[in-house]
């Protein structure tokens, strides 16, 4: 039986933790189980455990390598943990969850603290950036989604640079153009999702999207480097969006060459 | 003799040839008596194989058809060109009829006696005895060696023959063969024969005023009409070697580009053969080999092989699931009636075949969306992974290639034929289970059909709307061969009868693979024949400029009506719906290459000019209003509301508000009367289009107080800003319309109302400035926010709308796409003169193209502008839109009208050609980089081939037709100071 493993610490983010982890059950299929670390400060992850009705199980050692050893036994498919103890957007990711999510090789949902409580996933946001990772990494989850019924809305933020140049007729040219960016970037997903299509900076546009279609989970592709200057995407959304997030680790060979030659446009244009 | 298999496999010559050209005595043959009865068999066999054959040799038709008498059937041809270049046979059942045959004049009759007489008496006087043997059509034949011994040499017998005359020859102190022939050839020109064609055979010399390399002419020539190109043809003869220092006779046999030619010589070549020819001694024995080969390749059903010319083909190699639906989009076959994507026939999940009938729509109103027919090149078999995959589509005969890892993993060829529309083709070598499918037609996904069997044919039937379409299939396998044939009734009134289709497959299956073949890639050719552009200078851009008129030609049918949607058939992009991308800039292109298409697509507007006139009165107005985007039933079927590409919900006016489309179709219809000189039409529908138009506009205009006619509230090409008062497009297309509308109603409507439409056009304002020479695009455009695309983007095109939003869009003077330079472009007369390049400096900078149609016209404009570089790189761009998917849409179909802008700004802008009631005019600029311009048109039913260089023009058509070079009658014409003037003989 596959399992999802929802790490509590004693702090407000162990109730959204364990909420989100057991919607995301339903998801994934998967059986659901609350660890914490250390047998000290357990007063809340014991009491939210208890009160959802799930075991917890003690982990001990240090906190990261215990977490990170935990999430990679074989029939785990994914680790939920807090994204921070301490509410309120604009702060850090929190260390623990810093060092957890660029170790495990394996799919983490981030949850912030103030993050409500889900009865259950409707609909999960996924960007695409049109590249070769983001495009594989939600994949199974894309998959898993159709047979649970959740809506799946894709989201690709264009910049000046890849701005498709022409508009021609805009009551066909944008259907065309997004049932092609499906076809590429997510064929297993051509007719059970949608599509948005922003003009702007990707991490502002994520979370406006995500609050505006209302969405229950965020899942982003990534490379697992959170170094200054990395991953800029995933760390605005982490630090300030309230909506969980799935971090989906990808690691691909020639992972930045592979950018610009996704662009939709040419380098052949007139100069203006 | 080895089996011919064993020595040509692996050679060039181990494949199929489409045509095979050959010399008579000592190829085909041994001598003039030898029994003929097996080459003739084989030569019967191969034409009711489909393959094309020709004799090319120097004697006259009583002594090769007496040998030969061939009788073929068809559906391949038999020629003979005899007489040395002077005749041209075809052989049918009932024999040989006269083709062609080179006259000479009686001047040119005693020149030729008299440079016969000279060239004796030269080598007389150095004591060289020869004689004037034979006078025959066209040549004189001198025997330089007239002795008994050598009275009748056999071919066997060469070497000796020419060691004994070049001896003979030496003896009188001449420098061997090679010295009498210029003998000859100095008193041929001294009597008065400019070009004398002078060649030996060792025996004679002869002095003609043709040769054998007129007769490889003429039947290359005929052979590339017919769809065939050098490289699909075999040559054989026996004597390719020089001789003497002289060319062999049948290297004349040889193309004019002799590396692509296939050539092939049984004869013994003492000397060698020439390093394109392939040496295969055995004489007329290996003659019949190859004939028994290729006959044998056919009856195996060997796919011809691709003409080897890379400007007519498109290629794509791998499989890229990415790019999968571009790919298939511009490998799309299409025949007018039907259009199939170019979609592997193996399975993929990637890949999306499908095939589009032209008109038939499902759906009403806003959701009318063009029908999927049911798909007819699946084949059952999974596309292997990882193994080599190349399509090529010829764009000369419309084939499609398909080749799948090794050569004999799977090849397959596929047509939709121009021929027969509706009809397809599919013919596939391969594995075994690579080739077996459970049924030959698979319906389109999501669609409800019916199917069944009849008479061994599968058919399936779809509804569309009121209509529907019937397809009714049939394959065959046979070993490692599957040959199917599908044929599609498409009705969009109907749902059509089985009956139709089973009837119209049986027909095609009597015809056969090489009937359909044959005669899908001959009217290929004849349409080419009308319609090619050649740019000599630029490879690149001439293959480009090929793909876009294969599939404008593709696009529309020339029966009935013709609806040219967005994408035409190669996608399901804009739903199949038509917009005046069809009239402005596809129709030109088929009025003056293919009239019939033209005519079918005005038809189609026609046959909606009730929904027009209804839908004119529901805005109030008189006249006819076409809609800005229609479908099926000829009502507006534009949304009112879209998701740009930035996820903005924008409304959509152009339904409401973009009226210039009712003065495009008159443009369009007279556009269409200008190139043809249809008088009928001119004077029944086309009138009836034209009056109708312009009662709309005359209904439509305002004059104000001060007599001024305006038309307020609409949109103009440049779509950025919406609603306008007086677009100086609309006011001047409307203006047009009026004034064309009163010249050629003139008798046939109320006087007082003609003179209304003149009043009218008079009245309306234009937004012109005499003093800066410039239109005004629209009331007030000039207190806009002065931006120009410099300031907003640092590349073109740019989607401005969505780069800057909507709002400060319409609030500046950035422009979507040519709006007053339109006019420029398709109503030069309606402008004022000169005006031409201060709108172009003032308004070219502000547009950014966030239209595709807008880079070619800019082209057409530059080029007439004379800025050749611009023009040139405007024009690229444009060819380059789907081959790059510039616009990301490429995978839903290709952009028709952006095609036909290439051909416009070729011969409209480049070429400088203007059809008018007078005629035809050229006015050509030409840039430094391209050697040569060539445009093939049709012109009041007239081929016209016009050849542009910078210091020359020609022009070929008939004698009468009206054909100027900047207002100067003339066929031909040298540049004199910076001006055309006509060349002296």
């Amino acid at each position: 039986m596959r399992k999802l493993i929802a790490a509590l610490d004693n702090s407000l983010a162990a109730g959204s933790v364990l909420a989100t982890a057991d919607c995301l059950g339903s998801l994934f299929d998967a059986e659901l189980e609350a660890v914490h670390v250390g047998e000290d400060h357990e007063r809340i992850p014991s009491s939210e455990a208890e009160a959802a009705g799930v075991p917890l199980r003690r982990l001990t050692g240090s906190t990261v390598p215990a977490l990170v050893q935990a999430g990679e036994a074989d029939d785990v498919v994914a680790l939920v943990l807090g994204t921070r103890r301490l509410p309120f957007g604009g702060r850090p990711i929190g260390t623990t969850a810093f060092e957890v999510i660029t170790s495990l090789l394996k799919p983490v949902v981030m949850v912030a603290p103030d993050a409500p409580r889900p009865k259950a996933f409707r609909r999960v946001l996924v960007p695409l950036e049109g590249t070769l990772s983001t495009s594989l990494a939600p994949k199974g989850l894309i998959e898993l989604a159709r047979d649970a019924t959740v809506d799946i809305v894709l989201l690709h933020v264009l910049d000046a640079v890849s701005l498709p140049p022409f508009t021609d007729q805009p009551q066909h040219e944008a259907r065309a153009w997004c049932d092609e960016f499906v076809a590429r970037h997510c064929p297993w997903g051509v007719g059970h999702v949608g599509l948005e299509v922003r003009l702007g900076r990707p991490e502002e546009q994520i979370l406006a999207v995500a609050s505006e279609v209302g969405a229950d989970l965020i899942a982003l592709g990534w490379a697992q480097e959170l170094e200054a200057g990395r991953a800029p995407t995933v760390r605005h959304v982490l630090e300030r969006g309230p909506t969980p997030v799935l971090l989906i680790p990808v690691h691909l060979p020639n992972e930045g060459q592979e950018e610009r030659s996704k662009s939709w446009n040419s380098s052949r244009s007139l100069r203006a | 003799m080895p089996r011919l298999l064993d020595l040509v496999a692996g050679s060039a010559l181990d494949r199929r040839f489409e045509a095979i050209v050959f010399d008579w005595d000592g190829t085909a043959v041994p001598d003039r008596a030898a029994d003929a009865s097996s080459v003739r068999e084989a030569v019967e066999a191969l034409c009711g194989a489909g393959m094309d054959l020709a004799v090319v040799t120097g004697t006259h038709i009583g002594n090769v058809d007496g040998q030969l008498a061939a009788r073929p059937t068809g559906p391949g041809k038999l020629y003979l060109c005899l007489n040395r270049g002077s005749e041209v046979f075809a052989v049918g059942e009932a024999g040989p009829e006269l083709v062609e045959r080179r006259e000479a004049t009686d001047q040119e009759e005693r020149a030729l006696d008299a440079a016969a007489e000279a060239t004796v008496a030269r080598l007389a006087e150095r004591g060289l005895r020869t004689e004037i043997v034979s006078q025959r059509l066209n040549r004189r034949k001198i025997d330089l060696i007239p002795e008994p011994e050598w009275s009748d040499p056999p071919k066997a017998r060469i070497t000796e023959l020419l060691t004994a005359v070049e001896q003979r020859l030496r003896g009188a102190g001449f420098d061997g063969l090679r010295d009498a022939v210029l003998v000859a050839e100095d008193a041929a020109r001294a009597a008065g024969l400019p070009v004398p064609k002078v060649t030996s055979d060792a025996k004679h010399v002869e002095i003609g005023l043709t040769d054998k390399a007129d007769s490889a002419r003429w039947i290359f020539s005929e052979l590339w009409q017919r769809g065939i190109h050098p490289s699909q043809v075999l040559v054989a003869g026996d004597e390719f070697g020089p001789l003497g220092g002289l060319p062999g006779s049948d290297s004349f046999l040889l193309p004019p580009d002799p590396e692509r030619a296939i050539a092939v010589s049984v004869g013994r070549e003492p000397t060698g053969v020439p390093k394109e020819v392939m040496a295969l001694p055995g004489g007329p024995a290996a003659f019949l080999a190859l004939l028994t080969d290729q006959l044998e390749r056919r009856e195996g059903g060997d796919l011809p092989e691709p003409g080897g010319d890379p400007n007519w083909a498109i290629s794509v190699r791998g499989f890229d699931p990415e790019h999968e639906r571009v790919h298939s989009s511009l490998l799309t076959i299409a025949d007018g009636v039907i259009g199939t994507s170019g979609s592997p026939v193996g399975s993929h999940p990637a890949a999306r075949p499908r095939v589009l009938a032209a008109g038939l729509y499902t759906g009403d109103g806003t959701d009318a969306d063009l029908a999927a027919c049911p798909v007819w090149t699946r084949l059952d078999g999974e596309l292997p992974h990882a193994l080599r995959f190349e399509r090529q589509l010829d764009l000369r005969t419309g084939l499609l290639r398909q080749r799948l890892g090794r050569k004999d993993d799977l090849e397959c060829l596929l047509f939709s034929s121009l021929a027969r529309p509706g009809t397809v083709v599919l013919r596939a070598h391969g594995v075994r289970r690579l080739l077996e499918t459970e049924r030959p037609l698979e319906p389109a996904a999501g669609s409800v059909v019916t199917e069944g069997l009849a008479d061994g044919a599968t058919w399936m039937r779809t509804s569309a709307g009121a209509g529907g379409v019937v397809v009714a299939a049939g394959e065959a396998l046979h070993d490692e061969r599957l040959d199917r044939l599908a044929v599609y009734v498409p009705d969009p009134s109907a749902v059509p009868d089985t009956e139709e289709a089973l009837r119209r497959l049986e027909a095609a299956q009597a015809l056969g693979y090489e009937g359909l073949l044959n005669e899908h890639r001959w009217r290929w050719a004849e349409r080419w024949a009308t319609a090619d552009i050649r740019i000599e200078g630029d490879d690149e851009l001439q293959r480009l400029v090929r793909f876009a008129l294969f599939h404008l030609m593709s696009s529309a049918s020339d029966a009935g009506e013709a609806a040219v949607g967005a994408r035409g058939l190669t996608g399901p992009a804009y739903r199949g719906h038509v917009f005046w991308d069809g009239d402005v800039f596809v129709l030109p292109f088929l009025a003056a290459t293919h009239p019939a298409a033209a005519r079918a697509m005005l038809e189609y507007r026609l046959r909606r000019l009730d929904a027009a006139r209804a839908a004119a009165a529901e805005f109030g107005r008189k006249g006819a209003r076409f809609p800005w985007e229609s479908a099926g039933a000829g009502v507006d079927v534009t949304p009112s509301f879209a998701y740009d590409q930035s996820g903005r919900v924008v409304p959509i006016r152009t339904g409401e508000l973009e009226e210039h489309i009712v003065a495009d179709v008159a443009w369009a219809a007279n556009a269409y009367a200008e190139w043809t000189g249809d008088e009928e039409f001119a004077s029944g529908p086309g009138l009836e289009l034209f009056v109708e138009t312009a009662r709309y506009w005359a209904s439509r205009i305002r004059v104000d107080r001060n007599g001024h006619g305006h038309i307020y509230s609409v949109i103009g090409p440049d779509e950025y800003h919406e609603p306008v008062d007086d677009n100086t497009f609309t006011n001047v297309m409307a203006r047009w319309n009026l004034r064309r509308a009163a010249d050629v109603s003139r008798g046939h409507i109320d006087e007082p109302e003609r003179r209304q439409w003149l009043g009218l056009a008079e009245a309306l304002v234009d937004g012109y400035d005499p003093e800066r020479r410039l239109y005004e695009q629209f009331a007030g455009f000039y207190r806009l926010e002065p931006l120009v695309i410099a300031d907003v983007s640092p590349r073109r095109p740019v989607a401005a709308d969505l780069l800057l939003g909507r709002a400060r869009t319409a609030g500046s003077q950035v422009l979507k796409q040519a709006d007053v330079l339109m006019l420029h472009h398709l109503v030069p007369d309606e402008v004022a003169p000169d005006s031409l390049e201060p709108n172009l400096a003032f308004y070219e900078p502000r547009t950014a193209h966030g239209s595709s149609l807008s880079p070619a016209i800019h082209s057409a404009l530059f080029a007439r502008a004379g800025r050749m570089g611009a023009a040139v790189d405007a024009l690229r761009l444009s060819c380059r839109i789907d081959i790059d998917d510039l616009t990301g849409t490429t995978a839903g179909g290709l952009h028709l009208a952006t095609m036909g802008g290439v051909w416009q700004a070729l011969v409209f802008g480049f070429g400088g050609v203007r059809p008018s009631a007078e005629g035809l005019d050229i006015d050509p600029r030409l840039p430094e980089a391209w050697d040569a311009l060539e445009l093939k048109l049709q012109f009041r039913g007239d081929p016209v081939r016009i050849r542009i260089e910078h210091e020359a023009l020609e022009i070929e058509s008939e004698e009468a037709a009206a054909i100027t070079v900047c207002g100067r009658p003339g066929r031909r014409f040298v540049r004199d100071a910076g001006n055309w003037k006509e060349a002296r003989e």
